[in-house]
Parts: structure tokens; sequence; C-alpha cells
């Protein structure tokens, strides 16, 4: 059984908005799946809907093998959300977070109590237990909210954004615990982010979202692979334009060209390089600067969008500045 | 649905207790309230001193303030209504301020009844409300020229006390509630609440009789649940174990204000639920 299945999830704000436009994918029972796109891609929306939170326009979709339209309850009691906002209550303690929320999924308080312990161990917060959460660091309340969502063992989890406004060395900590998570308990993850190397390192399979529509799905090995390899960047001196030359020469699939940097893709990094040199040096061509552009999701996002998804994120700088300072203001 | 109910209101009383300065303020504001608005506005105070001044007071209490003995005893009643109004209002400010912090999310995602999120907030109120009604009771009787019971007081009062300020505060709970399920920002409520709460208390007979209103507040205050309760409180402090006339006065004062807590709690549950989205 899958996990999720989505055929033609459609969310229209009126008046004509689509966030969310006719989105068709499945999620295998204990994968760990990414939404990747910029913000206002309709991520966060399509969580929403996937957990019952807003209603569905258009389309159908089953969550643990519930239809999220009929059996909403049943949808319910089976996924955790831990959503983007670090929503620890603070004036609890981090247990009595987690009892709360385990009381609301009506686990019993000594099978909870067992639980979360474990938790707490696994995401090294025991010692802050019993501190009220408004006490806690940004990455502490994100550990805390991560395990919230975990403690009535929900088969399918959904992390949205589980690593915004992190810094790396906490973001590559929460990585290791979501592995943890999807491995020990079996657990089906679907996250939403738009930090490249987050989906590239966690996600077995990726789906690009843009506008609303996924514009690609795939591993990301996979995605990575349909560019059709690295990229050699050569400076060569001035002179007359030798992109045909570059092009007939073995290993090399295609030549482009902005004024004497040529970019050439290759077939196959290792071998192709050898026989550039030699045929470079056989034009006579001596070589300023040379570098190479390993194939990333970066440019996968370029290629099936057209732009470029870090210059989303900084252009949504002042979006993350404002909910990073009113994350401070409630601490 | 009721153990989550209690969940959820064991975690707002929680929050309440570990606020020290909203503890304070709420127990510390109806004392005050009582204190200066009994001593400044006592009309009785207001009769200079001459011969035979003392009888004219009293006359004052007899005909105009229900027989109250000093005016701190007529007071007391609404205060105690203003206290439980207010708490009223305040009472969805958590589903405002868990909305925009996330909390509402993970809330509105667990398997719990939609209801069970507004009703813990209301039974939780209404503890409050309560306790420090109970508080302001005691606090209005060792005041000096304070509260004085009639002689046949008795435990049903008592009861007759709480019973008519449970149902005036389910009614404005369950008001303020279809707002508070609604405000996206804690402003609404403030704007709301701050321009709505003094003006419900003037246009009522909690401060000062209807009747010596001119004729339209007097209409509107007749129509005004607080007028109600604090009317009903009233009777049961003054005159104790009532009969007669002023018992069929108090059922049909107890029977209004339990048609308006039902009406609210219906349109109220109705259009929480219906506004717990989060779209």
């Amino acid at each position: 059984m899958n996990a999720i299945e989505a055929r033609g999830l459609t969310k229209v704000y009126p008046p004509s908005t689509r966030a969310v436009d006719g989105v068709s994918f499945t999620v295998g029972s204990g994968e760990i799946f990414g939404f990747l796109g910029p913000n206002g891609a309709g991520k966060t929306t399509t969580i929403k809907m996937l957990t019952t939170l807003a209603s569905i326009t258009e389309g159908s979709c089953t969550v643990a093998g519930y239809d999220v339209k009929s059996n909403e309850a049943e949808v319910r009691a089976s996924i955790g959300l831990v959503p983007q906002d670090a929503a620890a209550d603070g004036d609890l303690t981090g247990m009595e977070n987690l009892m709360l929320s385990a009381r609301l999924y009506k686990v019993p308080d000594e099978v909870a109590k067992n639980r979360a312990d474990v938790l707490l161990g696994m995401v090294g917060l025991k010692d802050a237990a019993g501190r009220l959460a408004r006490t806690y660091s940004g990455g502490m309340k994100k550990r805390l909210e991560l395990i919230a969502g975990l403690i009535h063992k929900p088969k399918v989890l959904f992390l949205d954004e589980p690593t915004l406004g992190l810094d790396v060395q906490t973001r590559t900590a929460m990585w290791e615990y979501i592995r943890g998570i999807n491995a020990d308990e079996d657990t089906t993850i679907f996250l939403t982010t738009h930090y490249l190397e987050e989906a590239d390192s966690l996600c077995g399979r990726v789906a690009i979202i843009d506008h609303g529509q996924i514009k690609a799905l795939d591993s990301p090995s996979a995605l990575k692979a349909s560019l059709g390899g690295d990229v050699l960047e050569v400076e060569l001196p001035d002179g007359p334009d030798v992109s045909t030359e570059l092009s007939s020469m073995e290993g090399v699939s295609e030549v482009s060209r902005s004024g004497n940097v040529y970019s050439l893709k290759l077939v196959n990094t290792g071998r192709s390089l050898q026989e550039i040199s030699v045929g470079l040096w056989g034009l006579g061509l001596k070589v300023i600067d040379s570098r190479i552009t390993k194939s990333s999701l970066d440019q996968v996002f370029l290629n099936v969008t057209g732009r470029s998804i870090r210059d989303e994120v900084v252009d949504n700088g002042d979006a993350v500045v404002a909910r990073a300072r009113a994350e401070r203001a409630r601490s | 649905m009721m153990s989550e109910t209690k969940e959820l209101m064991v975690r707002d009383l929680k929050k309440w207790f570990r606020s020290p300065a909203w503890l304070f303020a709420s127990l510390v504001q109806p004392v005050l309230w009582l204190v200066l608005f009994g001593n400044a506005f006592n009309p009785t105070s207001m009769i200079p001193s001459f011969p035979g001044s003392v009888a004219i007071q009293k006359q004052i209490l007899q005909s105009t303030f229900g027989g109250a003995p000093n005016y701190i005893t007529f007071l007391t009643a609404g205060m105690l209504c203003f206290l439980v109004v207010t708490w009223a209002m305040w009472a969805g400010g958590p589903l405002v301020t868990d909305r925009s912090l996330g909390y509402l999310n993970k809330l509105l995602v667990a398997p719990i009844s939609r209801t069970a999120i507004t009703f813990s907030l209301l039974l939780s109120s209404i503890l409050k409300g309560v306790l420090l009604s109970g508080i302001l009771l005691v606090v209005a009787l060792v005041l000096p020229g304070g509260l004085v019971f009639a002689n046949s007081f008795d435990v049903v009062d008592l009861l007759g006390i709480f019973g008519a300020l449970t149902l005036l505060s389910v009614g404005f709970l369950w008001l303020f509630m279809i707002i508070s399920v609604r405000a996206k920002r804690f402003e609404t409520l403030a704007a709301i609440g701050s321009t709505l709460g003094l003006p419900l208390l003037f246009a009522s007979s909690a401060l000062l009789p209807a009747a010596s209103m001119p004729a339209w507040l007097s209409e509107v205050a007749g129509v005004n649940p607080i007028s109600k309760a604090a009317d009903i409180i009233r009777y049961l402090i003054i005159q104790g174990s009532i009969s007669g006339t002023t018992l069929t006065t108090v059922a049909s004062d107890f029977t209004y204000l339990g048609v308006f807590a039902v009406i609210c709690t219906i349109l109220g549950v109705f259009a929480s639920n219906h506004g717990l989205r989060v779209e």
C-alpha cells in the first residue's frame, strides 16, 4: 500500500489563485519523499491539504490508505505534522509538551512516558525535558517539535521546512534524526524544503514544484543524471570561435560559449577530461582557467523552471528575516 | 471528547498560573475596581454631613439601591458580573495566539473534536471566573464598610450567585468565542473587547440602578444580561432566602439568562466549529 496517493490535487484560493494546480504523485510506504521548491510554490498548501487542514478544491488523495476528503478522522489518527514554525507551547516544559500531544492521540500515559524518554534521548533533549520550552533555543524547539510529531508513532510524518532558519550544524544533525526516524520507526516521511542540499541528502525521491505544479519527479541522482552530465568551463585566450572544434571532440556532448569562456557538457567526466586536454593541446590552445561544475539539483531546478532556486531564496530573504525576527520576539 | 477537553483545559490553566503578570493582574484588578469605584462613586458619601443626613442616606439606599446597607454591597453584585464578562471576552485569546504561532494547526490535525478546542477554553474561563469571584466576595466582606449579607443568606443563595454568574459567563463566552476563532490578530480581539467592555457595564444595572438612568438607557439596561445577573445576585445578597414576588422576579431573570446562554451556545458551537478551519 502506498503511504500517499495524490491525483490532480488542486487548491484554488478565491478569487482565482491556483496555489496548487493539478499535482499527482505517490509516496511509497517507508519512503522519504521531498517537495522542493521556492517559497510560495505551493509546498505548504499541499501539506495542508494532505493533513486535512485545508479543503481540497479539485482532485483527490489518500493518506495511509484513507481518503482525505471522506475519512478525515482516520487520516488524522494516522499522521503526524511538524509545522513550519516551531510551535511548541513555551509555557509548558518539554516533557509536558510531549505528554499533551500523546494524550490528544490517546496514547496511554505509561507508554507515552517511555516513548518520550526514548525520543528525548534521541534528539539530545533529555536534560532539558523539565525546562519550560520558552527557554529553549530555536534548534531545541525544532527538535522538540520533531519528536512531538512522533510520540504517537504515526504512519506518515509530515515535515514542513524542518530545518528552516537553523544553522548548518543543527541542520545536519536534524537530517540525522530524520534518517533515524525513517529507518528505526519505519515511518514514511513527506517533507518540504527549499534547501537543495536537504532534498539531495535526505530524500529518496524529490518532486520539484513551482507555481503549484510538479515540474520533475525522480530520485536526486536520476534528476541530476537527466541533465546529461557535468559541465567543464574553460577560458581560452582571445581568438576565433572554436565551438565547432570543441564540440567535435571525443567525450563532449554539447558546447556553449560566453565570450572566451566555453561550457562543455561532458559524457563521462573522468575519461572526457583526458581526451579534452589532449584535444586542446592538439589545437594549440592554451587554457587560462578551467573549472568543473558537477550536476546539482540547482541545475535541475534551473533546467525545469528556467531560473535558479538560489535566486528565489535570496529574493525571499526578507520574508525569512521577518519570520526569524518574529521567532526571536516570541522566545 | 471529554478527555481531550480536560487536557486542553489543564493546559490553559497551567499557562495562567505560569504567567505571573497575568495572574497578578487577574487577582488584583477586580479588587482595585471594587475599592476605588466603591469609594469614589459611593452615592451616599456625596450627601454632605448635616443633622439628619444619615437618615437621608439610609432612605436613598432603601429606595434606590434595593435596601442595600451600603453602596459596596450593591456594587459587589455588579463587580462580580463585570469580572466574569471580562474573562469571557479574553477567553478566546489563547486561540488567537495559538493560531498565529502555528500551535492551532497541531490541534487541528490531531484526532480530536473541534468543540474540545473551544470548550476547554470555556471551561477554564468559568473555573477562573468562579475562583476570582470567590476571592472578590471575600475581599468585599473584609473591606471596612464593605459587603453585608442578609441574615438569612445561606448556601443555596451562594449557589444561586454562582449559577447566575455561570449562565452569564457562558453566554458571553460563546459570543466572544465566535470572534476569537476568526480573529487572525490579537489586536482584533483587543479592539472589540476594549470597545465593548465598559459600555456593556455602563449600559447595565451593575454600577447604578437602572431606575436612576434616563428612560432610553434604562431600557437598554433592562435587556442587558449583565443587569439580569446583577439583579439576581443583589436580591440574594440583600434579602437572603427569597420568596413571594421577589422569587418570581428572580426566577424570570434566571430564565432570561438561561435562554441567553442556550442561544449563545448553539450559535457559538456552530460558528466556532465552522470558523476553526485553516485554509
